[in-house]
């Protein structure tokens, strides 16, 4: 089977996407899913469940409060959009301004108080009031959207006019 | 969750037709500072929901390796079952599949059993503040912990498709305590522990359930009334009550009608377990806390809150794990292996904490190459 799965990638080892899957997914994060195999965020998770940068090729703490993110180069959204360091401050402008916008709850917020600096095109450091340790975590829940969705749609926020509880 | 199709994210596929979304409420666990969850209250999905490959996606090596992916939200999950085993064309991947129903995908012809480490765990979450039981004792929580036969309950309820659990980090995942081992199955011990804790003579045991869980439920209670000698009352939540009793478990405002309470719960990675696991089941803002915070726990995961090294992030991990095995904090019970009913001619490739389909991939025979689909 696997000389066969082979025969879609081209010699470099890049797929060129064929054929077509019919799936049933009674799972209730089915919403979940869908959203993580059409967005990214800064980190996603390998098939054993562990964290791998997506969106973000690379991370430090500059000191115990400081958290920078590098994030990759040559992303697009899938409208061209460019993905820099303005789309992930747009993200977090969003979900900011929720007090509970996360289905499993507040514990995925960041600190009201965290504050977003930009430092180029494609670095942020977020300054945190106190150390958070599960901000990578964190990172599975923070989803990075082209301009056009926030304006248009948002998480929940033109069909129930808010976004909390549906990030 | 996304409620209109459209080109938003970046990821490997873009969401072109329908969507899938949810319905919740909020439950409060504390207000300043706000601490809350939500509850679902209902799903709302588009019969189809249609992923077409981002062929711009950034990581090649990756994927997407697929043109299509299209879930089918309109068919039955017992029905697809029947489909993906005994046709070709219609259904090739179904979720969530049930251990009673392993050996037919195994047996078809047209489907093979994908079988996932996954990170889901079920536990016995134990009321502590129960007023005529002395749950808050840790020598009760052991007898019911030590009254468990693991083995047998992954044989007879899970049909071997789940790792019996020593403490709540399965055995797969980052922290896991390498020292510990599921609490031993002892009837006399489990019974002695019990009497000395002040267990009231004649006062039965109250073990509830959810309606998906109350076959494991039954195989649990007899098991305990055969190890303790004690008389076991499995309630069994209406699917009906279930969000009232969501709202209780989680605000805390009433008192609990169980003595322990059959939960399956789940997390997102695997690196970090306390963060979603150890926290929700018993910290003093953990939505499934049953009973009195335990300061002890609280302070450790306020330090594993605050570690941002990663290395000793991961010691915090096997040091909560360690100190909810000691405390019982919970029947740890087993860690459930997810099953996936797939297509022969799919290489499916499962995920510990999602369903995501990036490297999935389909041979030639299949039928969607087969037909130019």
């Amino acid at each position: 089977m696997a000389q066969a799965t082979r025969q879609g990638a081209t010699e470099s080892g890049q797929y060129t996407p064929v054929g077509t899957i019919h799936v049933v997914d009674p799972n209730p994060l089915n919403w979940l899913f869908i959203t993580w195999n059409t967005m990214e965020e800064p980190v996603r998770t390998d098939a054993e469940g562990h964290l791998v940068g997506a969106a973000m090729e690379d991370s430090r703490w500059v000191d115990e409060t400081t958290f920078e993110v590098t994030l990759r180069q040559g992303i697009q959204f899938q409208d061209g959009e460019e993905l820099n360091a303005r789309s992930f401050e747009r993200a977090f402008v969003e979900v900011q301004q929720w007090k509970a916008p996360h289905p499993p709850g507040t514990s995925l917020n960041f600190h009201p108080d965290t504050r977003l600096e930009i430092v180029d095109d494609y670095t942020v450091r977020m300054i945190f009031p106190e150390p958070d340790g599960t901000v990578l975590g964190k990172f599975r829940g923070f989803h990075l959207a082209s301009t056009r969705f926030w304006d248009e749609i948002g998480f929940g926020y033109r069909k129930l006019g808010t976004g909390e509880g549906h990030w | 969750m996304i409620d209109a199709p459209g080109p938003w994210g970046t990821g490997p596929f873009t969401l072109s037709e329908g969507y899938s979304s949810l319905y919740n409420e909020v439950a409060i666990i504390g207000a300043d500072p706000l601490n809350c969850v939500w509850l679902d209250t209902r799903e709302d999905r588009t019969d189809k929901v249609v992923l077409t490959a981002n062929t711009d996606h950034w990581n090649k090596e990756r994927g997407p390796r697929l043109e299509r992916v299209v879930f089918l939200n309109d068919i039955p999950p017992a029905e697809a079952l029947d489909l993906v085993c005994t046709t070709e064309g219609q259904i090739d991947i179904v979720t969530e599949v049930s251990p009673a129903d392993a050996e037919k995908v195994e047996n078809s012809e047209y489907a093979k059993l994908v079988i996932m480490d996954s990170m889901r765990v079920l536990v016995g979450i134990i009321n502590r503040g129960a007023e005529d039981a002395p749950l808050n004792d840790v020598r009760a929580r052991k007898a019911l912990n030590m009254a468990v036969d693991r083995a047998r309950l992954v044989s007879e309820g899970f049909n071997g498709y789940a790792h019996e659990s020593a403490g709540v980090i399965p055995q797969y995942a980052a922290g896991y305590p390498q020292d510990i081992e599921p609490y031993p199955h002892d009837p006399e011990e489990a019974k002695r522990l019990l009497q000395e804790a002040g267990w009231p003579e004649g006062r039965a045991l109250k073990l509830a359930t959810l309606t998906a869980t109350e076959g494991i439920a039954e195989i649990l209670a007899d098991q305990l009334r055969q190890s303790l000698g004690m008389d076991v009352d499995v309630i069994v939540v209406p699917d009906e009550d279930v969000l009232a009793a969501q709202h209780a478990l989680v605000e805390k405002v009433m008192p609990l009608p169980f003595d322990v309470l059959l939960f399956n719960w789940i997390d997102l990675s695997s690196d970090a377990p306390p963060a979603f696991m150890h926290g929700y089941l018993y910290g003093a803002g953990g939505a499934f806390r049953a009973g009195p915070p335990v300061e002890e726990f609280d302070a450790l995961m306020d330090q594993f809150a605050k570690e941002i090294d990663a290395g000793r992030q991961t010691e915090l991990s096997t040091r909560i794990d360690q100190f909810v095995y000691d405390e019982a904090l919970s029947v740890f019970l087993v860690a459930p292996k997810a099953l996936y009913a797939v297509n022969r001619n799919v290489d499916f490739v499962a995920h510990a904490t999602t369903l995501e389909l990036a490297e999935t991939e389909v041979t030639e025979d299949h039928w969607s190459r087969r037909n130019g689909a």
